[in-house]
């Protein structure tokens, strides 16, 4: 039972201080002072500029499980990774990772300017945990997918940015680890090392070890997790498949950005599909919308948003507004509207949304609901993210090569 | 979905006991990390020497520069006194030199050493320990170089070596612990307090004076060798210089008649007393440095 690799988080609180710390002993001779007489705060309790940065937080991840974490900036992410990784130390409950971790985090962190790349691998790989031979088995496989080998006895601090990052991750992806901790370090070197660099993470987290990944790319979380935690302010917001909790780290993103005002005249009720689940790509979907008109409003601050969103990268696949599509809202009183949308787009799971935006602040006033929209592959052929509706026909060709037809 | 929620009690907070702690550092951090503590000392050493002119003779530079400035202060106090410098005077000044250049050397690296790496100390985990540990073995490299020499350099000098010559891997080793105990101590500090660097500084710098480099304690006649020998690299020095150039045994005590009356210029005691603060001072840092490390990313 425990000698399965895993992660474990157990009731995990985490406090810091906003402000300066005691950075020299004249500072610290008061407060010992004050310590020693009692009034110091407790360990537990909050004092003045503390805060909490990780509430509660509990998880597992097993064999064969990835955990995507999403949240805002500030959410504590950051902080969990670092409690995994052991270079902070809870104040309240447990973290354990059985096994060798391996983490994907600020990889070059280790490299000293001065000493060679080959010296440099050694070094890293030893501060990453590995053995000496470990490293010398591998080393080859790690200066090729590096792509560095002509400047591998060459000083680090000749090095590009670039091939810095490069043979940084590099090491850190041929540790073999028992479970693996990656940070947002999916964005390194240029577009085809990017690719790679995705294709040997997807390679770890498939191999059936442990993962917990946090990053900002939703399509990676989507992509790569079986699990998903959306953290808010230190505390787990929503925890369930990936899509769902993208799902809800958007709808949150909406929310605080429209809480700000209610100066349009537009409500909405509700917001439905009418066609049946899932919807084939290529085929058409009815929805039906309620909602209520303020009186004394003009056209124009009737006129709403429909937008198509892709739940698993977050990004609009489509927008536009109802009067664009034809159908204008009477002047007052509550209204029904059918929609149909065609989904010419790729597989995956979908959300209509409503919105009323503002031209003037460039904000949505108005948030609607939304519906999460299946769709599955369908009569249309094609990969990439939407239907182009293509036409395509031969115009000229070599002659000879319709001889036989002629 | 597994069942994510847990709702067990909390684990109870591990008690510290002091031979936990010690099993711990040496068993799952040193033992486990012992290639890191290798990588980083070679790291050390080779950073030392990569674009250095002087290459190894770097070794034996700052240790020679000691013997000079201790042969200048000696012919002073010999012309004041109307005396001259005896040659195993100097072998007894380079024989406590090379010590105490290590012990400058290492803690000079070892202060600077957790806040010097920065990025690895708030990035990525690994016991700590490995980085003042480090910046002291690769002293140990140079003072190795350094010893070697003023091994060859001796007989030169008119001095025997005798049987007391196998004192030196005991005070040798102690003297390690010494270093190693004040590296970590003063490195976990300095993460912590960055002023604490300023004032090792002027210790290195005027330590030397209120150690037995330049001189022997017995020259402070019964009362100040005794104060003397209360820095606890005093017994260890002056016990390197008795048995390599005196040819003492540390076991048997040596007193000597002075104008003031009879002066202990050694006792086993004294041995005795240097070898309880290497192996508690070190014990006592190690275990400090151990319960403060979980603080050290959030401070840096």
């Amino acid at each position: 039972m425990t000698g399965a690799p895993r992660i474990q988080f157990e009731q995990v609180w985490k406090k810091f201080a906003r402000g300066e710390l005691h950075d020299s002993l004249r500072d610290l001779v008061p407060a010992a002072v004050r310590r020693l007489a009692g009034r110091g705060p407790a360990r537990d309790e909050l004092s003045g500029e503390e805060f909490w940065a990780v509430r509660d937080v509990s998880f597992e991840v097993r064999p064969g499980e990835a955990l995507g974490i999403l949240g805002p900036n500030g959410a504590g992410k950051s902080t969990i990774l670092k409690l995994l990784t052991r270079i902070l130390v809870p104040t309240r409950g447990r973290c354990a990772i059985t096994g060798r971790a391996g983490a994907l985090i600020e990889v070059a962190a280790g490299f000293h300017p001065d000493l060679t790349g080959r010296e440099n691998v050694f070094l890293q790989g030893a501060i990453l945990g590995m053995k000496r031979s470990e490293i010398k088995t591998r080393f080859d496989e790690i200066v090729s997918f590096a792509e560095i080998d002509a400047f591998i006895d060459t000083p680090v601090k000749r090095y590009s940015n670039g091939m810095n990052a490069r043979l940084g991750f590099a090491i850190a992806a041929h540790i073999s680890p028992d479970v693996l901790v990656i940070d947002e370090v999916l964005s390194v070197g240029d577009m085809r090392f990017q690719q790679k660099a995705f294709d040997r993470i997807q390679e770890l987290c498939t191999s059936g070890i442990p993962v917990v990944l946090v990053s900002h790319q939703l399509e990676r979380i989507a992509s790569l997790c079986t699990h998903a935690l959306l953290l808010e302010r230190g505390r787990i917001a929503k925890r369930g498949t990936p899509t769902e909790c993208i799902e809800a780290y958007l709808e949150s993103a909406r929310n605080s950005e429209s809480a700000a005002s209610h100066t349009s005249a537009l409500t909405f009720d509700a917001l439905s599909l009418e066609s049946e689940l899932p919807v084939r790509s290529g085929e058409r979907a009815q929805f039906r919308l309620s909602g209520d008109v303020r009186p004394a409003s003009d056209a124009a601050s009737r006129d709403f948003s429909l937008r198509v969103r892709a739940l698993s990268t977050g990004r609009l696949v489509f927008s536009a507004s109802a009067a664009d599509c034809g159908a204008s809202l009477p002047a007052r009183g509550p209204f029904e509207m059918d929609v149909e949308l065609q989904f010419n787009v790729a597989p995956g799971v979908y959300s209509l949304e409503l919105a009323v935006w503002d031209a003037e602040t460039r904000r949505d006033v108005v948030a609607g609901p939304g519906v999460t929209v299946q769709v599955e592959a369908g009569a249309l052929t094609f990969s990439g993210t939407s239907h182009l509706l293509p036409r395509a026909r031969v115009v000229a060709a070599p002659s000879t090569a319709a001889g036989g037809s002629r | 979905m597994t069942d994510l929620v847990l709702t067990r009690d909390l684990p109870a907070p591990r008690r510290h006991s002091l031979w936990s702690d010690l099993r711990q550092i040496a068993v799952d951090e040193l033992w486990k990390y012992r290639e890191l503590l290798y990588e980083l000392t070679l790291r050390d050493v080779r950073i030392r020497y990569k674009q250095a002119v002087m290459g190894f003779a770097w070794a034996i530079l700052m240790p020679a520069l000691i013997v000079a400035a201790g042969t200048l202060v000696r012919f002073a106090m010999a012309y004041m006194g109307g005396g001259h410098v005896a040659r195993d005077v100097i072998a007894g000044m380079a024989v406590k030199a090379l010590p105490w250049a290590f012990f400058v050397g290492a803690i000079g690296f070892a202060t600077t050493s957790l806040t010097g790496n920065l990025p690895l100390v708030s990035k990525i985990y690994f016991p700590r320990e490995v980085l003042p540990l480090s910046a002291t073995f690769a002293q140990s490299f140079d003072s190795t170089i350094g010893a070697v020499t003023v091994g060859i350099a001796l007989p030169l000098l008119g001095i025997h070596y005798g049987l007391a010559v196998l004192w030196v891997p005991l005070l040798a080793a102690l003297i390690f612990c010494v270093t190693a105990g004040a590296a970590l101590f003063l490195g976990c500090a300095n993460l912590f307090f960055r002023d604490v660097k300023y004032i090792v500084q002027v210790m290195l710098t005027f330590g030397i004076f209120f150690t037995p480099v330049f001189f022997e304690p017995r020259m402070f006649g019964p009362l100040g060798a005794r104060l003397m020998m209360l820095n606890p690299l005093a017994p260890l020095l002056e016990g390197l210089r008795l048995s390599v150039v005196e040819g003492h045994n540390l076991l048997q005590p040596l007193v000597i008649a002075g104008k003031k009356g009879a002066v202990v210029a050694w006792s086993p005691w004294y041995l005795a007393y240097g070898a309880a603060w290497a192996v508690l001072g070190l014990l006592v840092s190690v275990v400090v440095f151990h319960r403060t490390e979980g603080k050290f990313a959030e401070y840096v």
